[in-house]
């Protein structure tokens, strides 16, 4: 069907509106640092993040402590989180399906999976820590555990209401099992799945800064925590928006791989 | 029509009934207790015959064909396709559901060519067939569509053409026009009919809308309720295309309504 598109060409409030509070933000955080209200050793003016923020982007490596390290922390991170996600999904996805259609795996794996879940996931880090050392395995033993929960969830929700009549739909047409998991099943519950590893991909970035917290060299986390103890507050801001700016291109881009790979996760409302 | 001339040189298979339904009994749990749906229903349909179950709601009507379908068991009693018993769900009995009951995440296309795949692998002689099917249907342009931007006649109209395409021996159809406003049932009613008059399936369809079962059906079976049990059979014996407005129709209208009041 052609949608017909309602012809806009100014700008309007409602395009405007999502953009207010950040400008007015932004304005205050000015007038504060230009009147010195805050010292800058407690918040930096906005100009200081710019540069700070140039800094460690594009800056000649080794000209100062933080300068053009930006690749080398993200690519790590990224390594980290992709890492810890795809684990947490290999797990999550399988485990969810079979727990959402099948009463006897759901009542095998739900409560010890409920009561795993009630447990923080910070609580994880000093036993993480024992069994990992300091490094990317912990991190990554982090991610996974956390970003699991939220997939398997998604996941049993959606395979467990799957309108029956699809499958009596499939079943007078003589479809097979296999070819019914395939092309019924998993489908049906794939807006669920695509909720899940949305959910899971933003848990994965909160616990990779926690993970990165306990002392490894390099990662987006390492660098905020580094720069604390050196009392580079411009340095923690630059890495707060870089990793908001990451986790949103990331989910972006989980949902562009999803619409483009599964008809079911473009077509289903 | 059911009795063959020549039984003795006729195999058993060609001599039995398309479908023939013995004694069949079903209970449901409801709290408690045991409530009886379907009371000893016996039925049979020739090959080619189209039959309309006729009945008030909760007479069971609907329970008889998921029964007949597959998709729930009976407590006792025998249902025999060509003389072989009937077990699992299968393309030979395919359903057409009140409900719209096709895949969200297909077009149109796809949706009708789903149960085809196993059975024609030819990609391209697939295509020729989802598009014949579409045509016949009266969809021709609307192949591409998703289910959710087409009006719910057309999705009958789809879900029609995706069992059709399987050529089932026997189509049983679940007050498929039951949630479609009048002017678009009539012309769903002349289409089926249509359908049923070049493709000569056997048809089963369980209606509580006395003047549909008056202009579709060869023959009636009238329910009644508590628990369910077949009344009567009503051969309707009116010519095709058979007009609302006779007196005849006016007449086997009438008896089936007396038919369904009795106490």
């Amino acid at each position: 069907m052609n949608l017909q598109r309602s012809g806009q060409p100014s700008l309007s409030w409602k395009q405007l509106a999502p953009w207010i509070i950040p400008a007015l933000f932004i304005l205050l955080w000015f007038v504060v640092s230009r009147a010195g209200w805050i010292p800058p050793y407690l918040m930096p003016g906005p100009s200081d993040i710019v540069m700070a923020g140039r800094d460690y982007l594009f800056g000649q490596a080794g000209s100062g402590p933080y300068a053009g390290r930006f690749l080398d922390d993200a690519g790590t991170s990224l390594v980290r989180v992709g890492l810890g996600f795809f684990l947490a999904a290999l797990a999550g996805i399988p485990l969810g399906i079979l727990s959402g259609r099948v009463p006897l795996a759901r009542k095998l794996v739900s409560s010890s999976i409920n009561a795993l879940r009630a447990v923080p996931g910070i609580c994880w880090l000093p036993l993480a820590l024992v069994w990992f050392g300091i490094g990317v395995k912990t991190t990554v033993f982090l991610v996974a555990l956390a970003a699991f929960f939220p997939i398997y969830l998604n996941a049993a929700a959606g395979a467990r209401q799957i309108n029956p009549i699809w499958y009596q739909s499939g079943a007078m047409m003589g479809v097979s099992y296999g070819r019914g998991v395939y092309a019924i099943l998993l489908p049906a519950s794939m807006p669920s799945i695509m909720t899940g590893l949305r959910l899971g991909l933003g848990i994965a970035w909160a616990y990779l800064v926690l993970g990165e917290l306990t002392g490894v060299p390099n990662g987006l986390g390492a660098v905020i925590m580094d720069a604390r103890m050196l009392g580079r507050i411009d340095i923690i801001v630059v890495g707060i928006i870089i990793i908001a700016v990451m986790g949103r291109l990331s989910d972006l881009i989980l949902k562009g791989v999803l619409t483009a790979c599964f008809k079911s996760a473009r077509r289903m409302p | 029509m059911i009795s063959s001339p020549k039984p003795a040189t006729r195999s058993p298979e060609r001599a039995a009934p398309l479908l023939s339904v013995q004694g069949l009994t079903k209970t449901f749990q409801v709290g408690d207790k045991r409530q009886t749906v379907l009371d000893n229903i016996s039925f049979a349909a020739a090959a080619g015959e189209f039959i309309c179950i006729l009945g008030p709601s909760g007479c069971g009507k609907s329970t008889l064909l998921k029964i007949i379908a597959g998709f729930l068991r009976s407590d006792s009693g025998e249902i025999r396709e060509r003389g072989r018993p009937v077990g699992k769900p299968g393309p030979d009995r395919c359903v057409v559901f009140q409900e719209d009951a096709l895949f969200p995440w297909l077009t149109v296309e796809e949706n009708i060519g789903f149960g085809l795949k196993k059975l024609v692998r030819n990609r391209k002689a697939r295509k020729e067939e989802v598009r014949r099917f579409l045509e016949l249907v009266g969809l021709g342009s609307y192949g591409r569509y998703l289910p959710r931007e087409i009006s719910s006649g057309m999705k009958q109209r789809v879900a029609l053409a995706r069992v059709l395409i399987l050529k089932p021996q026997l189509l049983l159809m679940d007050e498929p026009f039951g949630a479609l406003d009048a002017q678009t049932r009539e012309e769903m009613q002349d289409l089926l009919l249509d359908l049923w008059r070049r493709l000569s399936h056997t048809i089963l369809f369980v209606t509580h809308d006395i003047s549909e079962a008056v202009a579709l059906a060869d023959r009636v079976l009238v329910m009644g309720r508590g628990p369910g049990h077949i009344r009567c059979e009503v051969t309707v014996t009116l010519e095709r295309p058979r007009k609302k407005e006779t007196d005849d129709f006016h007449q086997f209208y009438r008896h089936m309504r007396d038919q369904l009041r009795e106490p």
